[in-house]
């Protein structure tokens, strides 16, 4: 909050009523009097203008109403570390602290002391600090060298999101003096990439870095990670990131990525980190992707891409295809996914339906969307996978007997484990979940190729599907012809008779029917009760009615 | 000093305290056969340690072995669910006498759970008590976990409890009950078992924590993305409600709030001892590092129907005391901040006799989660209990189902002849109507 305004003051970051901002001019603007500072709000519609004024282009913004001039005095430069820390935890000494007093010997002399005691209940306090929030603290730089250092050198996690931290730099200062940090918050801060670089040893304890909101490019992420040799935990939220190249020597030990809510991020883009060895979780959230695809795996193989990761989530996302999920079965190593809210997802009005179709199609897959698979729902979700693509599978060449079973590419490609599916015994290793007492169970998978019955659908109860087509030939009479009618099963023998009896012009009560069936010839079945219909005698389709009088 | 002994009563209450006792060996670095971590090189951890060793004291008994025994007693009149924890990973953690099964269970039917088959277990389950509390220097109470709805939950319960008054009259006996969700039932006769049980425990509880699992499982499929919670992901959230209750009384912190603390601040009058239970923040752990929450936001949270325990609406009733256990980095300031933005609140009311109305607790310990569970690690966190006359909407609703199914005197033969009568079904509903006009009675203004 100084009026001098000096040339460095360009880049910082800024505080004004709760608003953060970067100044990006410091001088003086006619034709109103003393010094003004021109900032660009973080908030594109706080401010008033574009760092035009009158005419004159003072500084360009990017946003026609994302800059403002203020005078100097109104603005919070920020403070630095120690004090901050200082603030929010130091409790305050109440009155009666300062009347303690202390004897002290220096050399043979007693001497009273007064206040030693809240001084140094403050040290202690501070040195025993390990986990520090300063969120929204207006900390802008480290303070004096070695301040921290002394003071609170035991902190292992520090929150400085939504700061005033303007550059790289001072975060190094502050981190060289804090040789246990662990946890690294920067989060809403746009920090400015430094000079130089950092010491060796100034990340070097750092397992968690996260940068969510901090419009931070892929190339500085790999700036840092190469300060960052322990690094295990990556969190990127929100920031436009483009993943523009491989990571070679840099995120190696990586195994926590979280890159949501980038809405650049394409799935060409994750060829690029995938072959990170140790990575484990991938956080890809509202990203917008719609496929992947793993082209190095062949039918039937397990991609060398995301070697060791396990657990993926993709809510909130564009998935729309089965393919995906058929797609997701190539990684070899995944045993958890997440994939809510998406447009496949959300359609199907039986979830269960979903799930099932998930769990089938990626075989190692232990948990779905946080739980656990059974091993008797897997089981009823293959069972149920194979029947569903059954058809599919006879068009696609697919054949009981293993000699005669040539399926085509295409469905090999988009189903994966069907054939898996199919063998006739296969041992079933299902874990328990809990790690200390694995217990292996052996189920039989006795699930064999579809048979055709299974596979049979079920025509839609409509009155012509109902309706048999009889020969009626009449063995006594020499001359009628063979006629060809269509019966509904349910009719009734006794109205089979009338209507004949009204086509013969013979009355009913002198009609005998039977039946023969072209399966069996020779052999005549009477349809002597009146009373029951043709579907009790198991009259059939294409069966001849022999009508005699 | 300040000892606690849990008792964990019928199949809830073991899964319950199953998850429990888990996450107070993490927080307290207790490995599961009962020794205490020691292999830290760092020596700022050994000497953390050795400061919180004193206090976790309430809770665990140290054997001259050095082992770490938990003072708790888990109690079943079946042996399917302690097999569970004899075999399970806690099974060398436990004293065997401390896991009592009977072998004949109470089959839903709260006259099982207190009069036949009940008896025959109580004395054996004193007796124990009774060695547990000869353990422990200075025993505070007693915290017992159960369900309302099941057998033994309800029934073993109340015979429990009044046979503890009759021996620890002085002691304090908190409750953290599971009460019977309003549209996701496990039991037809819940509604019998839960209103006869009421009855006769209120008398002997002086305080009970009801939380409900319909509340649980919307928190976990709508905030935490977990498809189908199973029991172990509802424990694991409700776990994290009890730790906080109990925090102050396992480690050191700026703003200890005690057993009797609770009773003194939360509980107007003798029977209206049923705080309602919520906590904040509830994140899933795939959404770590991505929402902050300050003081004033978790705060502000805890008044929100999304992150209540039980299904009840508050803003249909008025407050009338208000219990806020803050743990992690929580600074005072902060603290006083957020209550006096809550009270300019109006959807915040509190009754005309009680104005201040805000107990505060706080902890420096942060919330520990379970490894592979489905919350996030966050800095801070806070526990509400609040004692709210809306909670009568809960005994009202139970209320009904009870007359609902009394009326017809459907499934009562179960209780008849397990040597019930009538008249006590009768009396039970009675305490419970006087419940709610006491109630309404005190959400009155003058």
């Amino acid at each position: 909050m100084s009026d001098t305004l000096t040339p460095d003051v360009i880049g910082r970051r800024v505080e004004v009523n709760g608003e953060h901002a970067t100044v990006r001019f410091a001088g003086v603007v006619p034709p109103v009097a003393g010094p003004w500072l021109g900032v660009e709000w973080d908030n594109p519609e706080r401010g008033k203008h574009d760092g035009s004024h009158e005419g004159t282009v003072y500084f360009k913004c990017r946003h026609p109403t994302g800059g403002s001039f203020i005078r100097p005095n109104k603005v919070n430069f920020g403070t630095d570390f120690l004090t901050a820390i200082k603030n929010r935890y130091v409790l305050e000494d109440g009155p009666e602290e300062d009347r303690k007093e202390q004897i002290v010997t220096l050399g043979n002399k007693p001497v009273e002391t007064v206040g030693f005691d809240s001084l140094m209940k403050q040290q202690s306090q501070l040195s025993k600090l390990q986990e520090v929030s300063l969120r929204n603290c207006a900390v802008s730089c480290a303070g004096e060298k070695g301040g921290v250092a002394e003071a609170c050198p035991n902190i292992r996690r520090v929150d400085l999101s939504k700061n005033l931290l303007s550059s790289w730099d001072e975060v190094i200062h502050i981190a060289d003096q804090l040789r246990h940090l662990e946890v690294l918050n920067l989060s809403e801060n746009k920090l400015k990439f430094p000079s130089g670089s950092a010491l060796t040893g100034t990340f070097s304890a750092l397992k968690v870095l996260v940068l969510n909101q901090t419009g931070i490019t892929w190339a500085e992420v790999l700036w840092c990670a190469a300060w960052c040799p322990g690094l295990e935990e990556l969190y990127l939220e929100s920031n436009n990131i483009v993943i523009s190249e491989r990571p070679t020597d840099v995120l190696q030990t990586v195994k926590l990525l979280d890159l949501s809510s980038n809405q650049l991020i394409d799935e060409n883009q994750l060829y690029l980190i995938a072959h990170l060895p140790r990575l484990e979780q991938l956080i890809l959230s509202d990203v917008g992707i719609s496929s992947i695809h793993f082209p190095d795996a062949g039918i039937g193989c397990k991609t060398s891409m995301f070697p060791s990761l396990q657990y993926l989530v993709v809510n909130d996302n564009q998935i729309s295809q089965w393919s995906f999920f058929n797609e997701l079965d190539k990684l070899p190593s995944l045993r958890a996914l997440s994939c809510l809210r998406n447009p496949l997802t959300k359609e199907d009005k039986e979830a269960n339906m979903t799930r099932q179709l998930i769990i089938a199609s990626i075989g190692q897959l232990k948990t779905l969307n946080k739980c656990e698979i059974l091993p008797k729902e897997r089981r009823t979700a293959e069972l149920d996978y194979r029947k569903a693509f059954g058809n599919e599978w006879k068009q696609a060449g697919g054949h009981q007997d293993p000699d005669k079973n040539r399926l085509s590419e295409e469905f090999l490609r988009a189903h994966r484990r069907y054939q898996f599916l199919c063998l006739s015994t296969c041992v079933y290793a299902g874990g328990l979940q809990v790690a200390d007492f694995p217990l292996e169970q052996s189920v039989p998978l006795e699930y064999g190729a579809p048979e055709d019955w299974e596979l049979k659908t079920q025509q839609p109860f409509m009155l012509k599907n109902q309706l048999l087509t009889l020969k009626i030939k009449y063995p006594d009479q020499l001359d009628q012809k063979v006629l060809e009618k269509q019966l509904p099963g349910s009719m009734t023998i006794q109205k089979v008779k009338g209507w004949l009896s009204r086509l013969l012009k013979v009355p009913v009560s002198d009609l005998l029917l039977s039946y023969e069936s072209p399966k069996e010839p020779g052999i005549e079945i009477k349809l002597e009760n009146d009373l029951q219909s043709l579907r009790f005698y198991s009259v059939e389709n294409e069966d001849c009615l022999l009508v005699r009088w | 000093m300040r000892e606690c002994l849990s008792i964990h009563i019928g199949q809830a209450g073991i899964q319950i305290g199953d998850a429990c006792w888990e996450l107070y060996c993490l927080e307290h670095g207790i490995q599961p056969n009962g020794v205490v971590l020691d292999s830290q090189p760092d020596q700022l951890e050994n000497a953390k340690m050795e400061h919180t060793n004193a206090s976790f004291d309430t809770f665990f008994c140290e054997t001259r072995a050095g082992k770490h025994v938990p003072r708790a007693l888990f109690v079943d009149l079946e042996p399917t669910v302690i097999d569970g924890i004899r075999m399970g990973q806690h099974r060398s953690l436990f004293h065997p006498e401390q896991l009592l099964s009977g072998k004949e269970d109470a089959a839903n039917n709260y006259a099982r759970g207190r009069y036949s088959v009940g008896s025959k277990v109580i004395d054996l389950v004193l007796e124990r008590t009774r060695k547990l509390a000869e353990q422990c220097g200075g025993l505070q109470g007693f915290l017992i976990f159960r369900s309302f709805g099941g057998g033994t939950g309800s029934g073993f319960t109340s015979l429990l409890m009044e046979r503890l008054t009759g021996e620890y009259s002085r002691k304090t006996k908190l409750e953290f009950s599971v009460y019977p969700a309003p549209r996701i039932s496990t039991a037809v006769v819940e509604p019998y078992n839960c209103v006869l049980t009421t009855h006769s425990t209120t008398e002997h509880t002086d305080c009970t924590f009801i939380v409900d699992n319909e509340a649980i499982y919307d928190i976990c499929q709508r905030k935490l993305g977990v498809e189908r919670p199973s029991y172990a992901s509802i424990n694991r959230l409700m776990v994290q409600a009890v730790s906080s209750i109990t925090a102050s009384l396992r480690f050191e912190g700026p703003l200890n709030v005690d057993l009797i603390e609770f009773q003194t601040n939360l509980v107007p009058y003798p029977r209206i001892h049923f705080p309602m239970t919520a906590f904040a923040p509830i994140v899933s752990a795939d959404k770590a590092y991505r929402e902050q929450f300050s003081v004033s936001d978790i705060t502000t949270a805890c008044f929100e129907s999304s992150n209540q325990l039980v299904k009840c609406d508050p803003r249909l009733g008025k407050y009338m005391a208000c219990c806020l256990l803050y743990r992690g980095d929580v600074v005072p300031k902060e603290v006083n901040a957020a209550i006096a933005a809550t009270k300019s609140r109006h959807s915040v009311q509190f009754v005309d006799w009680c104005p201040t109305g805000f107990k505060v607790g706080i902890n420096n310990r942060p919330p520990t989660v379970m490894p592979g569970g489905d919350l996030a690690k966050v800095h801070r966190a806070v526990c509400m209990l609040s004692n709210t006359t809306a909670i009568v909407e809960a005994w009202a609703r139970l209320d009904h189902k009870f007359d609902l199914m009394y009326a017809k005197r459907a499934f009562l033969h179960w209780y008849l002849r397990e040597g019930m009568e009538e008249a006590e079904f009768l009396e039970a509903r009675e305490d419970l109507a006087a419940l709610e006009r006491d109630y309404e009675e005190v959400g009155q203004s003058f």
